[in-house]
């Protein structure tokens, strides 16, 4: 049971504060001190206290009891998407311009601590405050474009400013939606090429624009089998392990044809998650082909081959490689490829970064670097590596999860808009040398 | 209200950069203005009136002097704005309970408007306002909101039963609205049975005992049924209180378990976690053969893998409940070991949980995959992480025998890398190998030895000294390397002080010819050069232990190890059992149970898990793999060492092994310490040279008493402390010349002597006290432990002037056979404790039993005879007396000056028979028969007792008497 909520600014100011049960007192300048720190999960004098981090802001709930933090978590997410949702953004100013619509949203959401409603279906017959969007609405204005469903560095790949406008607001009226097919990919390569372990998490994430609730036909590849024993034949079917689906999402037609039917609210959900564990479908993205020798008395030698597996025409985006070097290095000289790489040495974290911010399919780039660690054993070479990476991959999805096409029933009258979009991420990928 | 002026600071430096209006810097009279504004005529300024108080309001300002205005406009049919002036009406209303109940009539008539929002807005902040004048307003309008049409209203009113309760839970009871609340359970909106559910557990914690949550078959139907329809958050609450149902059989718990299953693959985490809670608790029921026990277990698996996809918060919080899960039931996740395994970018408390997870799992026929992971988390950067890692090999080989190889030779890799805190985790680690696998591994003694300079963290250096001791006998040098120890003695932690004496103990055990020196050092170091208590103490027990009886010695110090368990650090089985039925709590992150750190009365009653229906029973076998962990719950290491332990040194060891009881003979000389005891052990004879000497006397004075009582102990610790004391035994009108009891050296320069006198029927204990100090003594007082025969000061130490240096006071005290009896070992021992302004100091001695006999010990003669026949000849005790040269009769007068009476005396062919009879204080009669030879010097005793445990010392009192 939540006793208290509060939303608080980067600084620790309180935006907004609900005390759902009344007897407890403020104590948001102690969590401000507690913010520092960081952590998870605070107590003190009996009030545990549990936050996340949204768009810059502080998600805090307080509780005396014995809940579930899932629970708490997962509701202070969908409070911030909410807040998202409704304000069209989320940052200090907006939750500011719309303190009475967040109350009223609180009102509606947690009665005496417990969590009510969190389905902008339900809460958009009790609201009745209007939105004030903090920024007036532009078409031109495309700087602010990205995919809703990941943090992504990418940008001006979507054609809308979808993401940034409130859904409820009466203005700029589009019957726009968006499936979002967003996977991580996390992959171990052993010391001589051989993928040791790989993983694939995945959602389809749809945001809503449409004001009247239909329903949408959402189909998938349908050879997609789930589950690990039904591999049929030899075909290269699309498979996954395991998926989990939003309770608004009717499967009467997934079974046989993979097609999902749901009655999207308005707003942003996820509507389908899914695994991959142990194989992947294609070679994994990049294989390096590390060298490290000892050159002189102080001197490492690091020769990184790195060949991108891609199919031709797909690129991968703002790829980074790092590479633990020897404790005690002091100074990096390297040898790149092109202009547009950059490489610089972090003795901090005893590693060096090499980025490339653009990699096509089937490239192989190379790239030599000479440190200098003062003191070197022949132990201290074994101080290199694991390599890491992280990269992006737009307009792709590793498990080969594709959406056939996006029905809106009965038709909408009028415009509407459908967007669906890919892209797949490096959650971790690690090459051991 | 410092900060809040401060934010209010920081407020004002925002609002130049945003255009909020509502949030500009109160200035003087802005409460007039907005007075004014709130009074006004036009709706809307009204409303941007009430937005600007409800914004100084949440900005922490206080606005409390326009309750009335704010109240005026809540007549109002502008939903927003009535939403808006309750939400100062609730923040308000406790701090002006009189105005408050202005609102009453308007909260009143909305109960009963036709809008159901504005009727379930009332009630909903009815019940948030804590104004016992309004409670009682309250009551009718929720009477009608509960029988409500609108499902709406109708859950509102549900919570707002435990608002009520929570204030007034007399009322709520007396209105009977929680039979109202029973009735909601059965509605037909599953919302709102969602709701009463969550009340009403609600109010059965802080009811324990009331059945309150009336939960039977048909209620667990009607819930199951709202699960399927209600909201995600619905569903939690639903699924927290069938937690709590106990299903009557197996039968019913597995029709609930199968209609909770489609709960699993929900996308919100919450839902799943509480999912896996009524399961987990459900199948504790369910039989094992049965085919769907196996069926469930697969299906928990994929859920609890997915959990680890989100966020680490959250994954943080899944693994810390897949913690629990894994040693509850390892059969669930022990296929997917490689989901633990760790990510490069992993924060740190997720890398560390995970490995935990790992080695639990680990098993045969999955260990070399988990040896091939941890070895390269061995090289990473993170250094708790890589120190966790080698731990973790180290743990594995403890758990799977078949591994142990692999993982001592990945351990030898690592050590070669020489990076420091590598080799010193893995040297601690190797240390539990070896108590595990004793005589298998020393091989790798060698490369250890080699790293031994690098070793710079006590807890290296401790488990390095260790193996030294353990195996000297196979290191040639280990004398050099413990005394190069020994150098930094004093720098050194205790932990490495405490190994580094018993290693050299043990050496010395092992190789007594060569390590004389090197042990005398370290006894002394440990002895009379430190402070730390435990180090004396250990020390002292050594010393004692290798000068009495130096092969007892051995079979203590180098006794057989029990072996050390295969699960550390797991939690013990019930608080686990109470931890499954809290998974997805707070409990479970913080694995204690909720009592530990939920205030007040919720939450308090402990969770246990239903018992398992007999059906299963019979078949129950560990159906996990070849060596998977079986479900036996495997005893769990105690944390707290025991005495016992601590002198073996075992640092994780039950205590099973025995102390062979040591005999409480005579002690050699302090400096005759070695000699003796290398004489005996090299030869062994066990009879040692009975040598007397005062200098050990002394030394358990520094023992606190406390020790000798800890209950592990038991009998052969006892006597350790026992061997102090009495040398010169006085009797009668002898008395025995003052030993020294106590050292000044020990007692901070409190020399005490002492000896036993009785005269005149009366018990005295002489004393001199000597300063030995540089400073005066004062407030002497004096104490005894609990003894055998119940003596105990019959008055205070009469020390009345102050001792100054060097002075020496003769104190006589008194003493009577009244105080409280424990039977000690050897019989007369007494243990005293005397105290002054410096501190208080502890000794031992013992006292001639002569000291107890009485002036009436005279005997009957024919009740000496009946009793001599009564008593059982097992009783009698026959002891020689030696070269004694002195006949009968100035023998039976010289004895009779110590109250042991001869009753009669026969002649028979030239031998004296004496028969003596003697009484103890505390009524035990001893009857004796001394013959004695004319020309022999010996003379023999037969003494017979019903207590025969007395007899000795009652020899002992003989022999002393008659030589003196």
């Amino acid at each position: 049971m939540i006793s208290q909520i509060f939303i608080l600014s980067s600084k620790g100011d309180h935006l907004i504060y609900k005390d759902c049960i009344l007897t407890t007192g403020l104590l948001v300048a102690l969590f401000c001190l507690c913010l520092y720190l960081l952590i998870l999960l605070q107590s003190h004098k009996g009030l545990h206290f549990i936050h996340v981090r949204q768009g810059g802001l502080y998600w805090v709930a307080s509780t005396k009891t014995n809940p579930s933090p899932f629970t708490i978590i997962e509701f202070l997410n969908r409070l911030a998407a909410l807040t998202k949702d409704y304000c069209g953004s989320l940052s200090e100013k907006s939750v500011r311009m719309n303190f009475a619509l967040i109350y009223e949203l609180l009102d509606e959401m947690v009665d005496f601590g417990y969590i009510q409603t969190t389905s902008t279906d339900i809460l958009k017959n009790f609201i009745q405050t209007e939105a004030v969007s903090s920024k007036p609405f532009s078409l031109f204005d495309l700087s602010n474009v990205g995919l809703f469903g990941a943090e992504t560095q990418q940008s001006k790949v979507a054609p809308s400013v979808a993401a940034s406008r409130p859904i409820m607001s009466s203005r700029g009226e589009q019957n726009e939606i968006f499936v979002d097919v967003i996977e991580r990919l996390s992959v171990v390569i052993g010391s001589k090429g051989v993928l040791m372990k790989a993983d694939i998490q995945g959602e389809i994430r749809i945001k809503c624009f449409l004001p009247t609730c239909s329903e949408m036909r959402i189909g998938l590849n349908e050879e997609l089998s789930i589950g690990k024993s039904q591999l049929k034949g030899y075909s290269s079917a699309v498979r996954v392990d395991e998926c989990r689906f939003h309770q608004a999402v009717k499967l009467d037609e997934f079974d046989t044809f993979r097609i999902l039917k749901v009655c999207p609210s308005q707003g942003e959900q996820t509507v389908m998650q899914y695994q991959l564990c142990d194989e992947l479908p294609c070679a994994p993205p990049f294989q390096l082909f590390p060298s490290v020798e000892k050159d002189y008395v102080n001197r490492v030698l690091i020769f990184l081959k790195l060949r991108c597996d891609l199919p031709p025409k797909s690129t991968a985006l703002n790829v980074s490689i790092t590479v633990p070097v020897p404790k005690g290095s002091t100074s990096m000289s390297q040898e790149l490829s092109s202009p547009d790489q950059t490489a610089e040495l972090q003795p901090k974290n005893k590693a060096l970064l090499w980025e490339i911010p653009r990699f096509p399919g089937g490239a192989q780039l190379s790239a030599l670097f000479k440190v200098d660690v003062p003191g070197l054993s022949s132990a201290s070479l074994l101080e290199v590596g694991p390599v890491s990476m992280s990269f992006e991959l737009p307009k792709q999805t590793c498990t080969g999860l594709q959406i056939r096409f996006l029905r809106l029933s009965p038709t909408q009258t009028g415009l509407s808009q459908r967007w669906v979009r890919y892209v797949t991420h490096s959650d971790s990928y690690t090459i051991r040398i | 209200m410092e900060w809040a002026s401060q934010l209010c600071e920081n407020r004002g430096l925002g609002s130049k950069m945003t255009d909020s209006k509502y949030f500009t810097t109160t200035k003087k009279g802005e409460i007039f203005e907005l007075k004014a504004e709130l009074n006004s005529d036009k709706k809307e300024k009204k409303k941007e009136a009430v937005k600007k108080v409800i914004a100084s309001m949440t900005v922490g300002k206080d606005v409390s002097a326009l309750f009335p205005d704010v109240v005026n406009c809540m007549q109002t049919d502008n939903l927003e704005l009535k939403k808006l002036v309750y939400l100062y009406l609730m923040n308000y209303a406790k701090s002006q309970p009189d105005m408050a109940i202005m609102a009453v009539n308007t909260f009143v008539k909305d109960c009963e408007d036709l809008n159901p929002l504005i009727r379930a807005l009332a009630v909903r902040t009815m019940g948030c306002i804590r104004v016992d004048k309004i409670t009682e307003y309250l009551c009718e309008p929720l009477r009608k909101c509960l029988k409500d049409e609108d499902p709406y209203v109708r859950k509102t009113a549900a919570v707002c039963v435990a608002k009520l309760h929570d204030i007034n839970a007399q009322l709520v009871e007396d209105q009977g609205f929680l039979d109202t609340l029973k009735d909601l359970i059965s509605d037909s909106n599953p919302m709102v049975v969602a709701n009463a559910v969550a009340a009403l557990s609600e109010i059965a914690e802080s009811h324990p005992n009331s059945n309150l949550l009336d939960l039977n078959p048909q209620t667990i139907n009607k819930l199951l049924t709202a699960l399927n329809e209600c909201t995600e958050w619905g569903q939690i609450f639903i699924l927290d209180c069938l937690a709590s149902y106990l299903p009557r059989d197996d039968r019913e718990s597995q029709s609930i378990c199968e209609r909770v299953t489609p709960r699993l693959s929900h996308a919100n985490s919450a839902v799943v976690l509480s999912a896996v809670k009524v399961l987990m608790k459900f199948m504790e029921m369910l039989p094992k053969d049965l085919d769907y026990y196996g069926t469930l277990l697969k299906k928990l698996a994929p859920p609890l893998v997915t959990l680890l996809s989100a966020e680490p918060e959250l994954q943080y919080v899944a693994l810390r409940n897949i913690n629990l899960i894994v040693q509850k039931r390892p059969e669930i996740l022990k296929h997917e070991m490689k989901v633990f395994f760790v990510k490069y970018n992993d924060p740190i408390y997720v890398k560390l949980e995970k490995l935990d997870i790992m080695i639990r799992l680990a098993s045969q026929a999955n260990i070399a995959q988990v040896l091939a992971e941890l070895k390269e988390y061995a090289t990473e950067v993170d250094v708790d992480f890589v120190r966790k890692a080698v731990r973790a090999i180290g743990r594995c080989a403890i758990k799977v025998e078949q591994s142990a190889e692999r993982c001592v030779s990945t351990l030898l890799d690592l050590i070669q890398t020489k990076v420091n805190y590598v080799v010193q985790e893995a040297i601690v680690v190797i240390k539990d190998i070896f108590r595990k696998y004793p005589n298998k591994y020393e091989s790798v003694i060698a490369t250890l030895c080699e790293n031994l300079d690098s070793l710079d963290e006590p807890e290296a250096r401790a488990a390095m000294i260790w193996i030294v001791g353990e195996y000297a006998e196979r290191i040639d040098n280990a004398d050099e390397l413990l005394e190069s120890f020994l150098e930094g003695f004093h720098d050194e932690s205790t932990q490495v002080q405490l190994q580094l004496l018993t290693a050299i103990v043990k050496l010395f055990l092992k190789k007594p010819t060569e390590t004389q020196e090197l042990v005398q050092q370290v006894l002394s170091l440990a002895t009379q050069d430190s402070d730390n208590p435990d180090l004396r103490d250990r020390g002292y027990i050594y010393w004692r232990l290798l000068s009495t009886d130096p092969v007892a010695a051995k079979e203590v110090v180098l006794a057989e190890k029990p072996l050390i368990s295969e699960e550390t650090d797991l939690i013990e089985p019930t608080l686990l059992e109470e931890l499954i039925c809290h998974i997805g709590t707070l409990a479970s992150v913080y694995h204690k149970p909720p009592s530990a750190f939920v205030e007040g009365s919720r939450g308090v009653q402990h969770k246990r898990l239903p018992p398992r229906t007999g059906s299963g029973e019979s078949t129950e076998t560990p159906d996990v793999g070849q060596s998977g962990p079986s479900e036996a719950p495997p005893a769990v290491i105690p944390s707290q060492g025991d005495l016992l332990g601590d002198l073996l040194n075992l640092d994780l060891a039950p205590p099973t092994a025995t102390v062979p009881s040591v005999q409480p003979s005579m002690q050699m000389g302090a400096m005759d310490l070695l000699g003796g005891g290398l004489d005996s052990l090299l030869g062994g004879d066990i009879g040692g040279s009975p040598s007397m000497g005062a200098g050990l006397g002394a030394a358990p004075a520094a023992m606190p008493a406390s020790l000798g009582s800890a209950p592990a102990v038991g009998g052969g610790l006892g006597d350790l402390f026992d061997l102090g004391g009495g040398v010169g035994m006085p009797t009668g009108s002898y008395v025995a010349p003052k030993t020294v009891w106590l050292l000044a050296m020990k007692a901070k320069g409190l020399e005490i002597s002492g000896t036993f006198a009785r005269r005149g029927g009366i018990i005295q204990m002489d004393l001199s006290l000597t300063n030995k100090a540089m400073s005066v003594m004062t407030d002497f007082a004096i104490q005894f432990n609990r003894n055998s025969f119940g003596l105990a000061p019959a008055g205070p130490l009469q020390v009345l002037t102050p001792l100054s240096p060097n002075q020496t006071i003769d104190v006589s005290l008194p003493l009577s056979t009244s105080g409280p009896v424990m039977k000690m070992e050897p019989l007369n021992n007494l243990q005293v404790a005397v105290k002054n302004n410096i501190d208080v100091f502890y000794f031992s001695c013992q006292y001639p039993l002569s000291l107890l006999f009485v002036e009436d010990g005279k005997m009957d003669r024919q009740v000496f005879l009946a009793t001599w026949k009564d008593i059982p000849n097992d009783n009698e005790a026959q002891f020689q007396i030696k070269d004694i040269h002195l006949n009968s009769d100035v023998a039976s007068n010289k004895l009779q000056g110590s109250n042991i009476f001869t009753i009669a005396k026969r002649t028979v062919e030239g031998q004296d028979m004496l028969y003596q009879s003697v009484k103890l204080t505390n009524g035990i009669w001893v009857l004796a028969e001394m013959r004695i030879q004319t020309g022999n010097p010996n003379y023999t005793l037969s003494i017979k007792c019903r207590a025969p445990e007395v007899c000795p010392f009652v020899y002992q009192c003989y022999e002393l008497v008659l030589k003196n």
